[in-house]
């Protein structure tokens, strides 16, 4: 079982689509897939049209109450599931943080799923917070979208630094290009310097694109829907690097 | 809780169409497909997968073709493989977690079709509100049989199966059903039912029978057994076809010299020779297929560096085989073998005269078999205490094969015996009778794999080939010692006290 975390930061810069996407095409290669929804915004359990409703909320989740299996919903696509968000999910941060070591807790949650599940997404809220430290521990992979502005060539040098000071090392960070717009002329620059400067950039480039946005109306991963664009050639490549960098 | 049914059956006048119909005025549901679809079923000869509690189908249609395993019962699925032909052996499928589930259950023996159902299916997604697939179903509407729905729960929506599964109880009045019926109703417009065929021994015997009479249907049997198994053996469609023939010709012989009078001698004397060659007919090819079977485990036993040199004597044995299996299926299709077999059967179909030739015809079968196998045993006692470290390898094939004359008796006679003792006491032969195969096993191998390398040497085989058998016929010599070092163990299990009071109580009882 691979755990891949969807992280960064900021806010708004493709986290869900891209757990959501990479995690359909996982499913369609055969990969017994689950996505489990942070966010307590749910959107990933919107766009699997599940409702965002865990019995017990975050405080039983946490606490070991539940098995997350019993909480796991199947999605309308074959071998992807779904574990849904709560609006309770909102205060994870307090809950983890009345429980001794809470770092290893979602991590420990995790481990039963590990014969079931070949992959398992993490869609995570942005912050730097105790979850996402709790994220850190239990992730194989930290997938991070980055949007090719100078603001979020910060916050990837601040992701990279809080990595090294805490010593994280079973995690691998996995950085790449997210809804970059070739209309624009400072996206192309800094997508080429960048990719200069930070070799470890995946290659994958999403671009910025209306049928991405459309996952919204149709409420459906982007290869529910459309069968070719260029947007699912991103991210099949995406995927394809992603299933190659896992060592 | 009790469990969801997941499989339901339409009455005969309800197509799929209008079941669709009416179900559209109750629930939000979308059709995925409908096609014209066939569905073979798939087991071996013998049922090893209905007995594994496993049902594979085939079903093929223009845009799908799908081998799948299921649970007999509830029909979940086990494995799924999307393929075009179905393979006949395990270890032709594609690795994964079909073939993982398959080869166990199937081991030597062909995967074959038992029947073909031609069927429209209709795949169909229930929703809820948010257009969100609750629950799959299939519903196939069959030409021969009853139309059937099959749930297809989704994880995490029990309440919306247990809503559709009263909805298809209480509104429509739906049976449940099981997932087998299918397989057991097509079967039976075949005049078949599962699990009609096993090479095991099944004869429902009576104490008081005459005993002329219950030998012949003994014979009756093993008659429809060689039967059963001879086009199989004839088109080599797998090797237990030959083996399950053999069984039953074996198990004839020994009828006729162990069930001593019962038959006049002069029909015991004209059949005999005739199942003795039968037995000497299908000798070599068996032979070579239990080489052919056990070639794996040969290379295994070789040291890395020669497991590919080996390879050679898998050539020769094939087409060793071939040859041995064109020479047996000619002789097998023979007017000779026909005319023969033929005089047998016309002979067991005769009524019986009211007083027999032979004198042991009009004792009970009971008490015929009490003496024979009580002698019998007797006598793989004293053969058996007879036996030293220092005896000669003979005197344990004599040994093996008066065990198997004993197991013969005991597996004709069981149902006259009551059936934990008797389960127990074959047990305990089989456990000694198991060291004893093995010795001749070895043996028979070691010499065969010599003479073969004599033969391959002629054909200018690569030294290290030689060199790989020479290996194996070492291995088969230490496995041949093991099995000789282990008998005096293995006789010393048989005769404990406890397995002699339970023989002694058994087989020296009065009716």
């Amino acid at each position: 079982m691979t755990i891949i975390a969807t992280y960064n930061i900021k806010g708004g810069v493709g986290k869900t689509s891209t757990a959501v996407n990479l995690a359909f095409l996982a499913a369609r290669n055969n990969y017994k897939t689950l996505v489990w929804d942070l966010d307590p915004q749910g959107a990933s359990s919107y766009y699997f049209r599940v409702k965002p409703k865990v019995k017990g909320g975050s405080k039983e989740l946490i606490a070991g109450d539940r098995e997350l299996d019993g909480l796991i919903k199947a999605t309308d696509f074959e071998n992807l599931d779904l574990l849904p968000a709560d609006f309770s999910f909102r205060n994870l941060d307090l809950v983890l943080d009345e429980r001794k070591k809470p770092t290893q807790r979602l991590k420990k949650l995790l481990a039963p799923l590990a014969k079931e599940y070949d992959f398992i997404f993490l869609d995570c809220p942005p912050n730097i917070s105790l979850l996402s430290e709790a994220i850190f521990e239990a992730s194989d992979l930290l997938l991070s979208p980055i949007i090719p502005t100078t603001l979020s060539l910060r916050t990837l040098e601040q992701l990279k630094k809080y990595i090294k000071d805490n010593n994280l090392k079973n995690i691998q960070l996995l950085p790449f290009f997210s809804m970059a717009d070739r209309r624009k002329k400072m996206h192309r620059e800094i997508i080429e310097t960048l990719a200069q400067q930070h070799p470890d950039i995946l290659q994958s480039i999403i671009p910025y694109a209306s049928d991405i946005e459309r996952m919204g109306w149709e409420r459906m991963p982007l290869g529910g829907y459309t069968k070719r664009s260029r947007s699912v050639e991103a991210y099949q490549s995406l995927w394809e690097e992603l299933l190659a960098s896992i060592k | 809780m009790t469990e969801n049914p997941s499989n339901f059956e339409l009455p005969s006048n309800l197509s799929a169409k209008k079941f669709i119909s009416k179900l559209t005025k109750e629930v939000d549901l979308q059709i995925v497909t409908q096609q014209y679809t066939i569905k073979t079923f798939y087991d071996t000869f013998d049922w090893r997968l209905y007995n594994a509690n496993m049902i594979c189908e085939f079903n093929h249609s223009q845009i799908i073709s799908r081998l799948a395993l299921n649970d007999n019962k509830k029909g979940h699925s086990i494995a799924s493989l999307d393929i075009e032909n179905v393979p006949s052996f395990s270890q032709e499928f594609p690795d994964g977690v079909f073939k993982q589930q398959i080869t166990p259950p199937l081991e030597m023996r062909a995967l074959l079709p038992l029947c073909h159902l031609p069927y429209e299916t209709y795949l169909i997604n229930i929703l809820n509100k948010d257009q969100k697939i609750v629950l799959r179903l299939q519903i196939d509407d069959y030409e021969f049989l009853k139309n059937r729905i099959q749930l297809h729960p989704l994880k995490g929506y029990d309440k919306a199966l247990q809503k559709f599964t009263s909805l298809l109880q209480d509104k429509f009045e739906l049976t449940p059903s099981t997932y087998s019926t299918v397989l057991e109703e097509a079967l039976k417009q075949q005049g078949r039912k599962p699990k009609d065929y096993s090479s095991k021994l099944a004869i429902k015997l009576k104490p008081d029978m005459r005993a002329d009479q219950a030998s012949n249907l003994i014979y009756k049997h093993l008659l429809q057994a060689i039967h059963t198994n001879e086009s199989g053996t004839i088109a080599d469609t797998d090797s237990e076809f030959l083996h399950d023939f053999r069984v039953a010709v074996r198990r004839t012989r020994s009828g006729l010299s162990q069930i001593k009078n019962t038959l006049p001698a002069e029909i015991v004397a004209k059949h005999a020779s005739f199942f003795a060659w039968l037995g000497q007919i299908t000798g070599p090819t068996r032979d070579l297929d239990v080489y052919l079977l056990s070639y794996p485990q040969y290379k295994d036993v070789l040291p890395l560096t020669l497991q590919d040199n080996i390879a050679p004597l898998h050539d020769f044995l094939i087409q060793k085989q071939k040859q041995a299996q064109k020479e047996l299926a000619e002789k097998l299709k023979s007017p000779e073998y026909n005319k023969q077999l033929l005089a047998w059967e016309e002979y067991l179909n005769e009524p019986l005269p009211k007083k027999s030739a032979a004198s042991q015809a009009d004792q009970t079968i009971f008490e015929l078999a009490n003496q024979r196998i009580w002698k019998v045993y007797q006598r793989v006692l004293k053969e058996g205490e007879a036996i030293t470290d220092s005896s000669p390898a003979e005197a344990l094939h004599d040994l093996r094969k008066t065990c198997k004359k004993l197991r013969y008796l005991m597996e004709f006679f069981q149902s006259l015996y009551p059936e934990t003792n008797i389960k127990l006491a074959i047990k305990s032969l089989k456990g000694f009778q198991s060291v004893l195969g093995d010795f001749q096993d070895y043996e028979v191998q070691e010499l065969s794999i010599k003479d073969f390398s004599d033969e391959m040497m002629r054909e200018q085989v690569p030294a290290n080939t030689l060199l790989a058998m020479g290996v194996l016929v070492q291995y088969l010599d230490t496995k041949k010692c093991e099995a000789r070092n282990h008998f005096s163990q293995q006789f010393s299990l048989f005769i404990e006290a406890k397995n002699k009071t339970m023989f002694k109580q058994l087989f020296t009882q009065k009716a």
